[in-house]
């Protein structure tokens, strides 16, 4: 509830500046203003990632690239985390400003977003297990597997040599585990990933320049002020030199961005730091006590994580459970329409997937002019879905106590209403107690599913983590064990309850 | 000899699933009478008293309890019937075969639910007439008891108890001792004799003959949803006027 309460004044607080900036002089007032871009921080180096050596910082060139642009234009970069594939969806909700994050600029995207002029300018490489001796062009791939990621060019690319069976993947991390594990054959993706995936002992990064690729910074359709102070901003970074900095220091200046800034003179003391950085951090060969270290420094991220998750599902499952109690006695004691509603509603939020009922919520809505965020999206959609479990776990309960119960409680004056509130509802508790319990537990865990709408929640902080990390079965045990531990203490409480409200039905005295 | 009649039904009619099983009931009970009714299974019996208060909505029909009237006739719109029956039900306390006690609450909070529910009691007020009534049927050490720790004949006097706990003028039993073992029979008779001394307008569906036959003011004899013969043990069980009485009456003896 705090924590609503707390985003929504979060919200309200945006706004006031928003209207305050409208006042306010121009200059002072820009050097205030923030500019909220959108990325996928799963999404993997050297994009957007979390930093290994300090996890709850996220780090990449085009946070640099945020940061620099954001400068230039007297603003301050706030990273928003969405899911990749939603990123344009949530631009187009105004959850942030701008996306940067390897979002190519394609006749598609532009029908829906605007773009600048291209930050980033690269091509597709192919990468392939060492052993691999017979791949050195796409149409070598025929017959094979090819992975990459999906909506990418290089998914279009791979469908267009004809014979490949295309594996599209959701983060990169896992595309190169794949390959290197011999799930597919090669994989076909921007050059930066391949510089910092396919350096694993197990690959090769084979030479070959597939196709040409323009990262733009995407914004809303007529944003046309921002788009011009965008672009003025990137030439005079393009101009400046800061922007190879950026790329140099990532260790991905290539051949095409020199012809296309017009800057091709070669720069001997360029130092890939953030490169080098990148290495050590991956390839750091630790004692089991740094292990420990290691993982340690994971706990505070999963642990709010955690929170995020915890909040969740208490709101959700609360509302929930008010929620299936109204359904069921409208389904029970309801006149013919209100009884068809509440079955239509239960049937149709039963039968159709919670993952397409939040993008609805979230995505959806604004198109009629409900703009939920975030959490309140969330707990929306897993509280309006679990209504619809919980009204028919509680309509059976209702209906298990014998109608007898009812009968004598008229008999002895009472309402409907009244038998219903003291007599029938305290009975069937008992009996919804354990399925109710079951499902929160489904709720703890489902409520991952809400990462879809930009939520930072438990699963998130995890793949966030992993992406970076590699470590999926540490990780994987860390964050599995978290749920479990969470979960815990909600079985151990509904046993409890279970055993003193079933004190009256057990014969104490035999 | 007759006391006054203060409550009175007409014409009942109830048909359930297209079977008339009250085919124009007229039936009267005089203030403090304790009245049986009998009759095979299925002969109405049962339904007739869910109808006096309402638990069971008839068709047809008039039920007149003092100055209150619940009526219902065929294609006539409902009105304010059932706010009717509620009040009209606030006279009546109910028996039922399974006593029906609620099982999530102690025996004490089984006699004061009501009380404080439907009257607005505070729970102090409540439980000052709740354990007066416990007194009286025998189960004052028992308040603290939850139904199922208790016999069927604890069990159905806490039941006439929760029902007095409403301070009814009228208590319908439904073969109140069916469901018990014949020993413990007795103790609940026990307390219908009390009640009956007391000037309780009592009307009980029964098979029991020795209870008809020592208690009963007055014998209904239902058969196929229509009242045949009504008048005093003495009466129905020796000389029956209606044949079918007589034959009843024959098996309902041995």
């Amino acid at each position: 509830m705090t924590s609503l309460a707390f985003r929504r004044a979060g919200t309200h607080g945006i706004f006031l500046w928003a209207v305050c900036a409208l006042f306010v002089q121009p200059a002072s007032a820009k050097q205030m203003r923030i500019l909220r871009w959108g990325g996928d921080s799963a999404g993997g180096a050297p994009y957007v990632f979390q930093d290994p050596k300090n996890p709850s910082r996220t780090i990449g060139f085009e946070a640099d690239v945020a940061d620099l642009l954001a400068t230039e234009l007297g603003m301050k970069a706030r990273f928003v985390q969405n899911q990749w594939d939603s990123l344009v969806p949530g631009l187009k909700r105004g959850d942030y400003d701008v996306v940067i994050n390897g979002l190519e600029i394609t006749d598609d995207r532009k029908a829906e977003v605007e773009f600048s002029d291209p930050y980033y300018l690269t091509y597709e490489a192919l990468t392939v297990r060492k052993g691999s001796y017979d791949i050195g062009a796409l149409a070598d791939l025929k017959g094979r597997k090819a992975g990459t990621l999906k909506g990418a060019l290089a998914e279009r690319l791979l469908a267009g040599t004809g014979g490949v069976e295309v594996i599209g993947y959701d983060t990169q991390t896992m595309l190169y585990d794949d390959l290197a594990l011999g799930r597919i054959d090669a994989v076909l993706m921007d050059h930066p990933a391949a510089v910092y995936y396919g350096i694993d002992p197990r690959l090769k990064n084979l030479p070959g320049q597939f196709g040409r690729i323009a990262y733009g910074v995407a914004m809303r359709k007529g944003d046309a002020e921002l788009l011009a102070d965008v672009n003025a901003a990137l030439s005079r970074l393009i101009k400046s030199g800061k922007l190879r900095q950026v790329y140099e220091r990532w260790g991905i200046w290539n051949p095409v961005m020199a012809a296309s800034f017009a800057d091709d003179i070669p720069n001997d003391h360029a130092d890939p730091a953030d490169y080098r950085t990148y290495l050590a951090a991956r390839g750091l060969h630790l004692g089991w006590r740094a292990k420990l270290d290691v993982y340690a420094s994971y706990i505070p991220l999963l642990a709010k994580g955690a929170v995020t998750t915890v909040e969740l599902s208490l709101l959700s499952m609360s509302i929930a459970i008010a929620l299936g109690l109204l359904l069921a006695l409208m389904r029970l004691y309801g006149p013919f329409p209100v009884q068809a509603l509440a079955t239509v509603y239960v049937e149709f939020i039963r039968g159709s997937p919670l993952l397409i009922q939040l993008f609805f919520i979230f995505y959806g809505l604004p198109a009629v002019g409900i703009k939920l965020d975030p959490f309140a999206a969330a707990v929306l959609g897993l509280a309006m879905n679990y209504g619809a479990y919980e009204a028919e776990v509680y309509r059976a309960g209702i209906q298990a106590i014998p109608h007898a119960q009812m009968e004598a409680a008229f008999a002895l004056g009472m309402t409907r209403w009244q038998a219903l509130r003291h007599i029938i509802i305290p009975q069937a508790l008992r009996v919804v107690l354990p399925p109710t319990t079951n499902d929160f537990i489904a709720l703890l865990k489902d409520s991952s599913l809400v990462s879809v709408i930009t939520m930072v929640e438990l699963t998130r902080v995890y793949g966030q983590l992993a992406a970076m990390s590699y470590d999926y079965m540490g990780l994987g045990i860390l964050t599995a064990l978290m749920y479990v531990l969470i979960g815990l203490p909600f079985v151990r409480l509904s046993r409890w309850a279970e055993t003193r409200l079933t004190v009256s039905l057990r014969r104490t005295d035999a | 000899m007759d006391a006054p009649t203060n409550l009175a039904a007409k014409g009942l009619c109830k048909t359930f699933r297209g079977q008339q099983v009250l085919k124009g009931v007229d039936f009267e009970a005089g203030a403090g009478e304790l009245i049986v009714i009998v009759g095979r299974s299925g002969c109405g019996k049962s339904t007739l008293l869910r109808c006096l208060n309402g638990l069971e909505i008839f068709d047809e029909g008039q039920i007149r309890f003092a100055d209150l009237v619940l009526e219902r006739r065929q294609g006539a719109p409902q009105g304010d019937y059932h706010e009717r029956a509620r009040r009209l039900r606030a006279n009546f306390g109910m028996v039922f075969q399974s006593f029906n006690l609620f099982p999530h609450l102690d025996l004490l909070g089984n006699l004061v639910a009501a009380p404080m529910i439907v009257k607005g009691l505070s729970r102090k007020e409540a439980e000052a007439v709740a354990l007066p009534l416990l007194e009286k049927v025998g189960l004052s050490g028992h308040a603290r008891h939850y139904p199922i720790q208790m016999s069927g004949g604890q069990q159905q006097r806490a039941a006439i108890a929760r029902a007095l706990a409403m301070s009814p003028k009228v208590m319908l039993y439904d073969e109140p001792t069916s469901a018990l073992d014949p020993w413990l029979v007795d103790e609940v008779f026990e307390v219908m004799r009390k009640l009956d001394k007391e000037g309780m307008t009592q009307i009980v569906v029964t098979h029991e003959t020795r209870f008809t036959r020592e208690v009963a003011r007055k014998i209904v004899f239902m058969e196929e949803g229509r009242v045949v013969e009504v008048g005093p043990p003495a009466q129905v069980f020796g000389s029956p006027k209606d044949p079918r009485t007589a034959q009843y009456m024959s098996r309902f003896m041995a």
